[in-house]
């Protein structure tokens, strides 16, 4: 009697053992038939807390697409966490997510220095990575970049356009530079100093201004850089300082020609930096709020979804464009869903353009989405566009 | 070379008074208590959005909005001592002065929450573009106009002190709390003042700060840690020293940035804090060290 009930039980065991083997083979981390789940680690506090929109921006949008019914029958669940713009702290919420939440993806995560301390992490680990926002010449060479989709542009290259266009167009001498001193605002600078090589003496890299995030007083910068003599100042800055530093450059009767990364074609720089904001020149990736009815629409739903990301227009929308190309993966790799899968289907995206992001291109060696800017003109509190895609060399 | 000489010493000369402002406050605490108030400047974050919650939003005049500012901040850092750090009897200095840090969390979290992330533009009665021209240096009407509000407050808190009966409250609570409390003067009511005063000082800080750096959850950061070496500068029980230390540490700073380094202006005030300790602990005012018994 009791040899008999032993032999059932292990019986019973070894078939739910089989039975179930199938099953937990087909289970990925982070997929299941009804949910795939994201994460991305951000600065929703402290002195960056106000790129946390690009994150509350891919929350909302997640939510609409939930509404619509998701994808292929699978809902998104996005989980944010805060890092304050400190790599011990992102290096803590990637970890977390992808062990104990274990996320399908990590999507997005800001900072150049942020996404560094992270890299290694995430490819050990084979995380589907979709776009850090950080500048992207830090993938030049990158061998172990199997997992990594990015969609974001070169600071590099984008100063190096800038400062072309600069002492092309717009007959620029001397040009200064005003940067945060981190990754990316050293980045910045690289671009300029390389257009500078590359121009030959015909404009000349007078002064390099750096400041840290948390100072606020930039009255010796404004000096500094007037004391430099430049014809034309480039910005790579938060919007708060680089509003902070043209109201003091105008405050002391400077007025260079300014240019500016994208990262400062926010329209709330009109309203922190006032009339000081005509005639700057920046570059942008994808077509800006107010410029192109697809953008627009867009951000009306995140509005929808999440009103107080009408203070915050720009970085919501640009959560949206690095998340796009991620949907459309999903999209392309169908009911059946696996990192495998997933990534063949990432390499079949050619020329695709999506709601806000467009011209994006990934293939089996290619992992560098856009390779490509415009500049345009702030005038008056609008934006206008001023030349055709300019484009860079692919380099990952 | 002496005219942008002259511009750095009176741009740092401007940034000094507000340091003043914030120093003042950290000191008028550390006098009477013994306590570090870390939430020094997130209370004055706090009061500066409440005065712009007050003009943007709800339309009262400015001066109004400043005053009901004032007078709000000082409830809130005077309720902070009665009704929190008051209580905790068991708790050591080291235990208070980290309540104070666990309160500066709790109240930037609550800024964040209400008011949101993203950086606002202040209102001002005074233009900042609007400069004033004396021989080749310039000064804007915010600036001028700020250092000469920053003075009268100095001003002001020394009448407090040095010339009123709760003045001498506060005086003699700070020399000697236990004999204070035995001649029957009310040494929590005179506590509870200090904390309302020096967080209100806090907050007219802020204000002044804020149309000239913007308003953000985290726009006292910077102003906190530099009122704070301006403190250590001058003498942490020092009110003049607190004054000194201020203006002396945003002139150094701002001429060391204009000549030095512009890249280590923001660790300036660090090596000088740990000059300071070396050479003379006491900072440049203050009195001689002596351990409470």
């Amino acid at each position: 009697m009791g040899r008999l009930r032993w032999k059932g039980l292990v019986l019973a065991v070894a078939g739910l053992v089989v039975l179930s083997t199938p099953l937990i083979g087909a289970q990925e981390r982070g997929i299941t038939p009804t949910e795939v789940v994201l994460g991305s680690s951000m600065p929703l506090s402290g002195p960056a807390a106000y790129w946390g929109a690009v994150g509350k921006g891919i929350d909302a949008y997640v939510k609409y697409l939930n509404d619509q019914g998701g994808i292929h029958g699978r809902k998104l669940t996005f989980i944010l966490r805060d890092d304050s713009y400190l790599p011990p702290r992102a290096v803590a919420n990637v970890r977390e997510l992808v062990e104990r939440a274990g996320v399908f993806a990590i999507v997005g995560l800001i900072g150049t220095a942020n996404a560094f301390a992270v890299r290694d992490y995430i490819v050990q680990n084979r995380v589907i990575w979709i776009t850090p926002t950080a500048d992207s010449s830090i993938w030049a060479g990158f061998r172990q970049k199997r997992y990594l989709f990015v969609t974001y542009p070169s600071y590099v290259h984008e100063a190096t356009i800038l400062t072309r266009y600069a002492a092309e167009k717009l007959g620029v001498k001397k040009v200064a530079v005003f940067y945060q001193n981190d990754l990316y605002g050293q980045k910045g600078l690289l671009g300029v100093k390389r257009a500078v090589n590359a121009l030959k003496g015909a404009v000349k890299l007078v002064s390099a201004v750096p400041y840290e995030l948390v100072v606020t007083d930039l009255s010796s910068h404004a000096l500094k850089l007037r004391g430099s003599g430049a014809d034309a100042v480039i910005l790579y800055a938060t919007p708060r300082h680089g509003a902070l530093i043209v109201r003091e450059m105008a405050k002391i009767g400077y007025r260079p020609r300014l240019l500016a990364s994208f990262t400062l074609t926010d329209p709330i720089m009109f309203t922190l930096a006032g009339e000081a904001w005509d005639d700057v020149y920046l570059t942008a990736f994808f077509p800006l709020p107010g410029t192109d009815p697809k953008v627009d629409e867009t951000l009306q739903i995140l509005f929808k979804y999440d009103p107080t990301l009408r203070a915050n227009p720009f970085n919501s929308v640009a959560g949206v464009a690095f998340l796009e190309p991620f949907l459309e993966g999903l999209r392309r790799a169908g009911r059946d869903l696996t990192t495998e899968r997933f990534i063949s289907a990432m390499e079949t995206i050619r020329n695709w353009d999506g709601q806000v992001i467009r011209g994006v291109t990934f293939g089996p060696d290619r992992r560098q989405g856009i390779n490509r800017i415009y500049i345009v003109r702030a005038e008056k509190g609008r934006y206008t566009k001023l030349t055709d895609w300019i484009e860079y060399p692919v380099e990952f | 070379m002496a005219v942008l000489a002259l511009q750095y010493a009176l741009n740092g000369l401007a940034t000094g008074s507000l340091y003043v402002l914030v120093a003042l406050g950290i000191v008028i605490l550390y006098r009477t208590s013994r306590i570090l108030n870390f939430a020094h400047g997130d209370i004055a974050t706090f009061g500066t959005f409440l005065a712009f919650t007050l003009i943007t939003r709800l339309g009262v005049a400015p001066l109004l909005a400043y005053l009901l500012t004032l007078a709000t901040t000082g409830l809130l850092g005077a309720g902070f001592y009665s009704l929190i750090l008051r209580r905790a009897k068991e708790a050591t200095l080291l235990g208070q002065i980290v309540m104070t840090l666990g309160f500066a969390l709790v109240l930037n979290g609550a800024v964040v929450v209400v008011w949101g992330a993203d950086t606002k533009v202040f209102p001002s009665l005074l233009s900042e573009t609007k400069v004033y021209h004396l021989g080749g240096i310039v000064i804007s009407q915010l600036s001028l106009g700020s250092l000469i509000m920053g003075f009268f407050l100095m001003v002001l808190l020394y009448l407090l002190v040095q010339w009123t009966k709760v003045g001498l409250a506060m005086r003699a609570v700070s020399q000697n709390p236990l004999a204070a409390q035995a001649l029957g003067i009310p040494t929590r009511r005179v506590l509870a003042l200090a904390w309302g005063v020096a967080s209100a000082l806090g907050a007219s800080a802020g204000i002044l700060l804020a149309p000239v750096t913007l308003l953000d959850p985290f726009m006292m950061l910077d102003p906190f840690l530099k009122g704070f070496a301006a403190a250590v500068l001058g003498g942490m029980d020092s009110p003049p020293g607190a004054v000194v230390g201020g203006l002396v540490l945003g002139v150094i700073e701002s001429l060391f940035g204009g000549f030095v380094s512009v890249a280590f202006k923001a660790t300036l005030a660090f090596a000088i804090i740990v000059l300071v300790l070396t050479v003379r602990p006491e900072g440049l005012l203050g009195r001689e060290y002596k351990k409470r018994v």
